[in-house]
């Protein structure tokens, strides 16, 4: 026996593939990342006795409550993918992996179409500097989760997916619903939470 | 192999006689305090960094393979839960009676002092520091490496500090009182001692703030009360009677964050330029002219501008009398006495 | 690209590409931990000669060498480079090497990634050190890079946040790489608790690395957006919080340093057993003990804070003391190890006990400072100094000589002169103990940390002179290793497997490793399966 043919044995016995344990360690780390921000809007909100600061409006949840549905949507879309495949059918995934990339892109329109709409910039004292950067961030993942998903849609395009290998989506999957739930806390500490 | 005996007991030698013996009393009554605690954990860690390194040498010694004579297999022990229940046992013990022992030098070194005879508003900034004698109404600066400020506390009096940074991280260290303490933008920090020693001690910025961190040095000297007493007087006759004549144009020159005068003097007939130069490259300055160092009334602020450059500004009439004038970015560091004859 | 096949007797070999090439493209873990170790002593040969500039500088009060500007640079690239560019990459360096080996895999479990980890090291690095080129100079605001004065400064200060982030980037792809390998790529039979330490040890750090790099770039993003993108998380005047700094970039940052020993405690607890003839002593405790110490270390970030005044005491004086519990637990057990042994004196295990006599006292010196009201009189002073070199020089720089000369015959081929090791072991602990043993006094003396210069009538001159001799002394002890390593890179390969009688799997197969790393896998029934094996064959494996 040959090592490679151990460790195929070794990997055989276990049941989570390599790369969707590495994406769910990544996501770890992308988890702490996001934290330290927010650790760091209520270390300044502690500070600061008025809060917003003078001069900031209250966020108007009806937009952003919109890209929450959005985005919520789309994880609902991607997970009906995920189920689709482990049952090995590929047309109707690459069909739900489609409407997921659309709803990611939408929320990055209407996002931008926010931003346009609100009337502070990042230069406008500390409440402008955390909400630009901390949805800026978040903007910045939602792209990147685009990209992979599409890489994923041309793999299963190509015939590549099937039950017994999908492990990208998995992968995926699981790096898009973090970055849904990193919106979500977003959305309530920014427009819901009273605190804005 | 000999060398690695001598070189451990060596060690450990030294680390002993040095650590026991130079550490300074403490020049203040929080310092003394500080001390005894530093004493308690050379009792505490002495015992075991030799056992340590005693054991450590003592294997080294004793266990070495000597060639020729290997008797037998070597011992495979390699212990259970008991050995490790005395391993965590051991450390447990000596670090619960240290924080317990450190928890009270602590409450009695922040303990706030309710009546202090002194009390002083200190503020840093790159790269000195302004003492502002809050009761007795006046301040001693210092001038970025130009002049190390000199203030004088009394012995045995009881002194609190309320400690501000006007840009960056400071930090308030006085290394015979046993004692530092950081000037944080935003956060002001206060603290009280006793100064127990007649002496002059040197303070230096501890926290590294920039270009000339290394420069940030203070002297304080404490003195007798009759000494403290005649030295307030004296510092404060001097601040009134900074003097000059108009003699014409005025000109304000700033390099490494101080003026080149403490003393601008005009006839009082109109209007009046003054023209500043700044010479600190990348460094804001600006110029602004009050009625006293409090600041009550402002005849004068120019906006703040980056250097190299220079600027040229117009001042309406004064009436005659004297004006405090600075640059805020630095205040009263680049301060000094505007006169209107 | 990896290669996957193993190589079978009587085939040809095919024709391979430029040696460069092939050095460029690998993905075989064991040229990749190479690229590691010889990218990660590049650096610290660039840090060693700016700490010999600082030190040059200061061995006389008033200015003689470099300018107060140069200066600043110098110790904010020496600590920059040293902790970021050498030691934690040297010990993933070793990890990458080693660990497939010592778990009986053929590689790790992600080998592009294992290589774009390592290239990133490499322009991180040079983009940090391009500052030197930039207009003003490199980052001069410590490698602490507190806000607001490193808000202050020129292009220098944003290559060195871009250059750390690429930098952590890198940390976490690895750590995520160490991890799956080690939970997933096992040989049968090693279970998690047959792992060899320094096996543990690597799990330990990417778990430190996976979850508190990300705090570090985090800090550095909020830091960039303050100087050019109009931010004001550290600017008191528009609400912002000077201390939000200092509070991400420790909890980042006391993590980190446990990163940094981790690999140390891993190797010291291989080698020792290996020169004694014994097991290690408490495997079961040493485990624990890095397990509670690598939960614990996120605990204790703000007693680099005491002397704020703004930080709650008594928590952090309870976790920092209390961190040091498992932390003598380790002690302890290294010195059950020795205890009833046949020790060896080989090069490797002289750096292994030089590791612990040091360490201890990087560990004792740490105990004043965890009490706020002692903090208060030495922290930012020349003791601090003296601790940190005493934990990460006499710490983990010995463990990697250690691991250096330990594992070097199994990377090249060849072992390293006996003799030459003994003179760059002697030269480095005495010159190290002459650098760095009166910076204690020194910071008794009140003299305080990142000071370009000094007074001459402070009493501070002789110490600082017998510091600087010191320093060339460790130069000199490095000139030694570096001769050492040439001269015996020009002789055949002749080392055995098992040239020191290990324990672990990585001796069960030839020295140097073939690609596929094993042509049989012993069979593992302990942490000790090439111990085992001796005993079950003694006359075959000693050949």
């Amino acid at each position: 026996m040959t090592a490679l043919d151990l460790t195929r044995d070794e990997r055989t016995v276990r049941r989570t593939s390599g790369p969707v344990l590495g994406m769910v360690l990544f996501v770890a780390s992308e988890a702490m990342f996001f934290a330290t921000f927010f650790g760091a809007y209520f270390t300044i909100y502690s500070v600061n006795p008025v809060w917003p600061p003078a001069g900031f409006p209250r966020l108007e949840p009806g937009l952003a409550a919109i890209l929450t549905a959005v985005l919520v949507t789309s994880s609902v879309t991607l997970q009906l993918g995920v189920r689709a495949i482990r049952r090995d059918r590929t047309r109707t995934l690459l069909r739900w992996l489609g409407l997921t990339i659309l709803l990611g892109v939408c929320f990055l329109g209407l996002q931008l179409y926010d931003y346009s709409q609100l009337g502070f910039g990042v230069r406008d004292g500390i409440f402008g500097s955390l909400f630009y950067v901390m949805t800026g961030l978040h903007m910045a993942h939602v792209f990147g989760g685009v990209v992979f998903l599409v890489l994923v849609l041309v793999q299963g395009l190509g015939g590549q997916l099937s039950d017994a290998s999908h492990d990208s989506l998995e992968a995926g999957a699981i790096y898009w619903h973090f970055v849904d739930v990193v919106w979500i806390c977003l959305f309530t500490t920014f427009y819901l939470a009273g605190l804005s | 192999m000999v060398a690695p005996r001598v070189a451990r007991v060596g060690l450990a030698g030294l680390a002993g006689a040095l650590l026991a013996g130079c550490a300074k009393q403490g020049a203040t009554v929080q310092g003394q305090q500080i001390h005894d605690l530093y004493v308690l954990i050379i009792i505490l860690a002495a015992p075991v960094f030799l056992g340590v390194e005693g054991a450590l040498l003592w294997c080294v010694l004793r266990y070495r393979r000597r060639r020729g004579s290997d008797d037998g297999p070597v011992p495979q022990g390699a212990g259970g839960p008991r050995s490790l229940g005395v391993f965590f046992a051991i450390p447990t013990v000596i670090v619960a009676f240290f924080f317990l022992y450190g928890e009270r030098t602590l409450a009695d070194v922040q303990r706030r002092e309710p009546n202090p005879a002194v009390e002083l508003r200190i503020d840093s900034f790159q790269w000195q520091w302004t003492f502002y004698y809050l009761n007795e109404g006046f301040f001693v600066t210092g001038r970025t490496l130009t002049k190390e400020p000199v203030i004088a506390l009394p012995v045995g009096a009881p002194v609190h500090v309320r400690l501000e940074a006007r840009d960056v991280v400071h930090e308030f260290y006085v290394p015979e009182f046993l004692f530092m303490r950081n000037a944080l933008p935003g956060r002001p920090n206060e603290f009280s001692f006793t100064p127990t020693r007649i002496g002059t001690f040197r303070g230096q910025c501890a926290e590294f703030c920039g270009l000339h961190h290394d420069q940030m040095r203070f002297v304080l000297k404490v003195v007798s009360q009759a000494d403290y007493a005649a030295w307030v007087e004296q510092t404060r006759k001097a601040a009134q009677h900074v003097d000059c004549d108009p003699s014409g144009p005025l000109r304000l020159v700033s390099k490494d964050n101080s003026w080149n005068t403490g003393c601008l003097a005009v006839v009082a007939s109109g209007p009046f330029v003054v023209s500043v130069s700044n010479l600190d490259a990348g460094i804001e300055h600006n110029f602004a002219v009050y009625d006293k160092p409090q600041r009550k009334r402002t005849y004068f602020q120019s906006p703040r501008f980056v250097g190299v450059a220079e600027q040229t500004f117009q001042l309406r009439p004064l009436p005659k009398g004297r004006y405090y004038f600075e640059c805020d970015v630095h205040g009263p560091a680049m301060s000094g006495t505007l006169i209107v004859k | 690209m990896a290669i996957t096949e193993p190589r079978t007797t009587g085939r040809a070999p095919e024709p391979q590409p430029h040696w460069l090439i092939q050095w460029l493209t690998t993905t075989d873990h064991k040229r990749i931990g190479i690229l590691y170790l010889l990218n990660s002593f590049a650096f610290f040969f660039v840090a060693g000669v700016f700490a010999l500039l600082m030190r040059s500088e200061l061995a006389e009060p008033g200015r003689q060498l470099v300018t107060t500007n140069g200066y600043n640079q110098l110790f904010t690239l020496h600590g920059t480079l040293m902790i970021f560019l050498f030691i934690m990459p040297v010990l993933f360096g070793f990890g990458n090497y080693l660990v497939p080996l010592q778990i009986g895999a053929l590689d790790m479990a992600f080998p592009r990634i294992n290589a774009l980890s390592f290239w990133l090291l490499p322009v991180g690095g040079l983009t940090i050190l391009s500052g030197l080129l930039a207009k003003g100079g490199a980052a001069a605001a410590g490698w602490t890079s507190y806000a607001p004065v490193s808000e202050q400064g020129g292009a220098g200060q944003d290559l060195w946040i871009v250059g750390l982030v690429v930098v952590g980037t890198a940390s976490i792809l690895s750590a995520i790489n160490f991890i799956v390998t080690i939970l997933r790529l096992r040989a049968p039979g090693m279970t998690m608790t047959r792992l060899p330490v320094f096996v543990w040890s690597m799990l330990a750090t990417s778990l430190l690395a996976l979850l508190a790099t990300p705090v570090l770039t985090a800090g550095l993003i909020m830091l960039f957006a303050d100087r050019r993108l109009g931010a004001y998380f550290f600017n008191p005047a528009h609400g912002g919080d000077v201390l939000l700094w200092q509070h991400v970039f420790w909890f980042f940052g006391h993590p980190e340093v446990y990163m940094l020993i981790l690999g140390a405690w891993g190797i010291v607890s291989e080698i020792l057993p290996v020169f004694s003839g014994r097991p290690l002593f408490g495997y079961p405790g040493v485990i624990l003990a890095f397990v509670l110490i690598t939960a614990l270390s996120f605990s204790v970030w703000a007693h680099h804070m005491f002397v704020t005044g703004q930080v709650e005491f008594p928590f952090f004086s309870a976790t920092t003391e209390l961190i040091s519990i498992p932390t003598g637990v380790l002690f302890f057990n290294w010195l059950a190890t020795l205890w009833r042994g046949r020790l060896r004196f080989e090069p490797p295990m002289l750096f292994a006990l030089g590791f612990i006599a040091l360490f201890l006292v990087g560990g004792v010196d740490g105990i004043w400072m965890a009490s706020p009201a002692m903090d208060f009189a030495i922290h930012d002073t020349y003791w601090v100094v003296a601790h940190i070199h005493y934990v990460l020089f006499g710490g983990t720089v010995f463990g990697i000589m250690a691991a250096s000369y330990y594992w070097f015959p199994k990377i090249t081929g060849r072992l390293l002169s006996r003799k030459l090791g003994y003179w760059h072991f002697w030269l480095m602990f005495l010159g190290f103990n002459l650098t760095f043993f009166p910076m204690h006094e020194l910071g008794l003396r009140g003299m305080p940390r990142r000071v370009a210069d000094y007074l001459p009538d402070l009493g501070w001159s002789f110490l600082n002179q017998v510091a600087t001799a010191g320093s060339f002394v460790i130069a000199v002890s490095l000139v030694v290793f570096l001769v050492n390593v040439a001269l015996t890179l020009r002789r055949p390969r002749t080392a055995a497997a098992d040239p020191w009688e290990g324990n672990t799997l990585e001796w069960a197969t030839s020295s140097p490793p073939p690609v596929h790393n094993f042509d049989r896998l012993p069979e593992v029934r302990s942490n000790r399966p090439v111990w085992d094996l001796r005993q079950r064959r003694p006359a075959e494996e000693q050949a």
